[in-house]
């Protein structure tokens, strides 16, 4: 089995993101995932970038642009 | 309409930040690759372009490694000339061959190195910058400065008169998120311009004699809610910040948070007397032509060019003030006095909570306010203590320069607990017939105004529900300008009963340190001030001592240099409380009993003690 690399992106660890930690996935070739060195998660790119989305779930306001930054009448 | 100032700073970055962990994986070590060069000069090209395509002046922050290069120092001069951008000396960047050569270390983090290679390379990199220009900057900085390195430059090169010096509330958060491996340690500074005391970095002076003779900068305009629980890099006036927080649509690449960042700066004007500031600094590694994490470069470039053309718009509107260093610097000697306050009301705008936080900063303290737990006071920085905290090799703290904290509710808890124990927060909780109600489970919003030299922040009021009695409470609290006190007020403005009486246990639980694991307490000295004095010598043995009448209740922290005590309206009983292994903390607080339209004060102080 070959050493691991990068892949054609940094792709960040979803999981270890979700508690606030960026950490760089490596790209196995031999099975096509990326897996992370820290955490247990491994997924191929279509998985990391549904953990993506869901690590966007914590940003309810994401979307939203905002006109008024106090709470007066 | 209020002024609001940006300064954009850009660094000719030879060897740019990350490159050799990111673009060069795979790959030996190689500092002078020809490749990594051209392109990290054409970086800083293209962030000028953007820059000045969208009408905004630069600070060009030219590194050490830059100094070498003729074309960097060629497009430094053209820009200068062309569009007024300032020449100015970073202290970031120093990697590259000629120091290695020289300094024989891979360390780059100018607060870091020993004193003496501090002058040696602040010495060597302003010659080179003069060897250059024929002129020594007037304008400089790095991730943080501390108070001894910008003393020995102020001594050296009196021209400097502004310096980038904090990156706020980049601390142990921001060590956590990079796999406890970037060492930059400094929590606990403002988060606006300020002008930094002689003594400590973080304290602003709040006279002549402390001024360290600098405008004071942050490294970036930050979320001053995202930033307090979460990593500091991910929510900040640095378009990639944004990306690296994810915070964007991944299919449409855009990113309302960005503005809305950039918006609720631009309102904070409202509270510091028609003023506002920001920062915007993306250093050259954060656009690499590899991308960056799962931003493509193509994302990058947008976000910088979006990012230019928000801040671009403003000034075309007449609602943006583009600004050099050195031109804000000036600006902000004759709009500041050294006691006049920064102040930030702040709203949540991320995570669609509507929570609240106050923010207040002068040469005395640093506080934070939260209204989504009743107005309770959940950081406190002692600034008036001006606590001497050398950092480098050599000295006691080698990497840790933050701003010890004698509340901090996210390293030593706040309200909440697990099991045992009390965490740092200032509250109060009122008591009626064996139940008890913290005002941190209140929420409320606040108003600000301001009296004088009093900013006042006026919650709205909140209903507290007992078994058989409901009542109605409004609290206030004052910052008075140059006195170092917070005065908390609780008024009762309805009562369902209107004869009964409530207790108010109006308290503060404290200790001191810097990161998430406890300090040693002992020693600390708990007192009661009154007829008949009471002392604890802190010992972790859960020790109580109370005085009717307390004219005040005190602990003297000799670790950092500090009295934090309390003071309350007539007839209140004052006590302290020493804590115990498992929650190592002290309590100051006042109780008494309070009927209907009363109202019941508090004073906190803070004082230097040696």
């Amino acid at each position: 089995m070959a050493q691991a690399g990068k892949g054609k992106l940094n792709y960040r660890c979803p999981a270890c993101f979700m508690r606030d930690l960026d950490i760089d996935m490596f790209y196995d070739k031999e099975k096509d995932e990326y897996y992370c060195l820290r955490c247990q998660y491994t997924g191929k790119e279509a998985d990391v970038l549904e953990g993506n989305e869901m690590v966007r779930t914590k940003y309810k306001a994401m979307y939203q642009r905002f006109i008024k930054f106090d709470f007066e009448e | 309409m209020g002024e609001f100032i940006l300064n954009v700073i850009h660094r000719p970055e030879m060897v740019p930040e990350y490159s050799a962990t990111v673009t060069g994986h795979g790959k030996e070590e190689d500092i002078g690759d020809k490749k990594l060069l051209t392109e990290s000069l054409d970086i800083f090209k293209t962030q000028q372009r953007l820059a000045h395509e969208n009408g905004l002046k630069v600070t060009i922050h030219m590194t050490y490694a830059a100094l070498f290069n003729d074309e960097a120092v060629q497009i430094a001069k053209d820009d200068h000339e062309k569009y007024g951008d300032e020449i100015a000396l970073s202290l970031l960047g120093l990697p590259c061959e000629q120091f290695r050569d020289k300094y024989k270390t891979k360390d780059f983090c100018i607060w870091m190195f020993a004193m003496e290679d501090k002058k040696r390379i602040v010495d060597d990199v302003f010659a080179k910058f003069y060897e250059r220009f024929g002129f020594y900057p007037e304008s400089t900085g790095s991730y943080y400065m501390d108070a001894e390195l910008t003393n020995y430059i102020k001594e050296k090169y009196p021209m400097v008169k502004c310096a980038i010096a904090t990156c706020w509330e980049e601390g142990p958060k921001a060590y956590h998120t990079c796999n406890n491996s970037w060492y930059t340690l400094f929590d606990g500074g403002p988060w606006a311009p300020w002008i930094p005391s002689k003594q400590n970095t973080h304290a602003p002076a709040a006279n002549e004699a402390e001024d360290s003779g600098i405008v004071a900068i942050p490294h970036l305009s930050r979320d001053l809610i995202a930033c307090y629980d979460g990593n500091g890099s991910n929510f900040g006036t640095h378009p990639q910040n944004v990306l690296r927080g994810m915070i964007y649509d991944s299919k449409t690449w855009e990113y309302p948070y960005l503005y809305n960042l950039i918006d609720q700066y631009r309102a904070q004007e409202k509270y510091n007397n028609g003023y506002a500031y920001n920062m915007m600094f993306v250093g050259p590694g954060w656009m690499n032509k590899m991308g960056r994490w799962e931003a493509p470069y193509e994302l990058l470039l947008k976000s910088y060019s979006d990012g230019c053309k928000y801040y671009g718009d403003l000034k075309k509107e007449g609602k943006l003030i583009d600004m050099t260093m050195s031109e804000f610097a000036d600006y902000y000697r004759k709009k500041k006095s050294y006691t006049e306050p920064e102040c930030a009301l702040w709203r949540d705008i991320l995570y669609g909570s509507d929570k609240q936080l106050f923010w207040y900063t002068d040469p005395y303290m640093r506080a934070g306010v939260n209204m989504d737990q009743g107005g309770a006071i959940f950081d406190l920085r002692p600034y008036a203590a001006k606590l001497k905290w050398e950092v480098g090799i050599g000295t006691k703290h080698v990497q840790d320069a933050s701003y010890p904290f004698l509340i901090q509710e996210k390293y030593r808890a706040g309200y909440f607990t697990h099991y045992a124990g009390e965490g740092t927060i200032r509250s109060a909780k009122i008591c009626y017939q064996g139940e008890e109600v913290d005002l941190c489970l209140c929420r409320s919003k606040a108003h600000f105004s301001q009296e004088g030299k009093v900013r006042i922040l006026t919650l709205d009021p909140v209903d507290i529900e007992f078994y058989d009695l409901t009542i109605k409470l409004q609290s206030r609290l004052y910052f008075a300008e140059g006195e170092g006190t917070i005065r908390i007020t609780r008024e009762i403005l309805e009562m369902s009963r209107p004869g009964a009486q409530v207790e108010i246990n109006e308290y503060m639980v404290a200790c001191y340190g810097t990161t998430e694991y406890p300090e040693d307490m002992s020693g600390i000295r708990l007192r009661c001030e009154g007829s008949q004095p009471k002392e604890i010598v802190y010992e972790y043995r859960c020790r109580e001592e109370s005085l009717a009448d307390a004219k005040e209740v005190s602990a003297v922290i000799p670790a950092i240099e500090t009295k934090v005590s309390m003071k309350a309206s007539e007839g209140a009983e004052g006590y302290v409380r020493e804590g115990y292994a498992f929650s190592p903390m002290f309590t100051l607080g006042y109780k008494k009993q309070v009927s209907e339209k009363e109202v019941f004060a508090t004073w906190l102080k803070l004082e230097k003690v040696n």
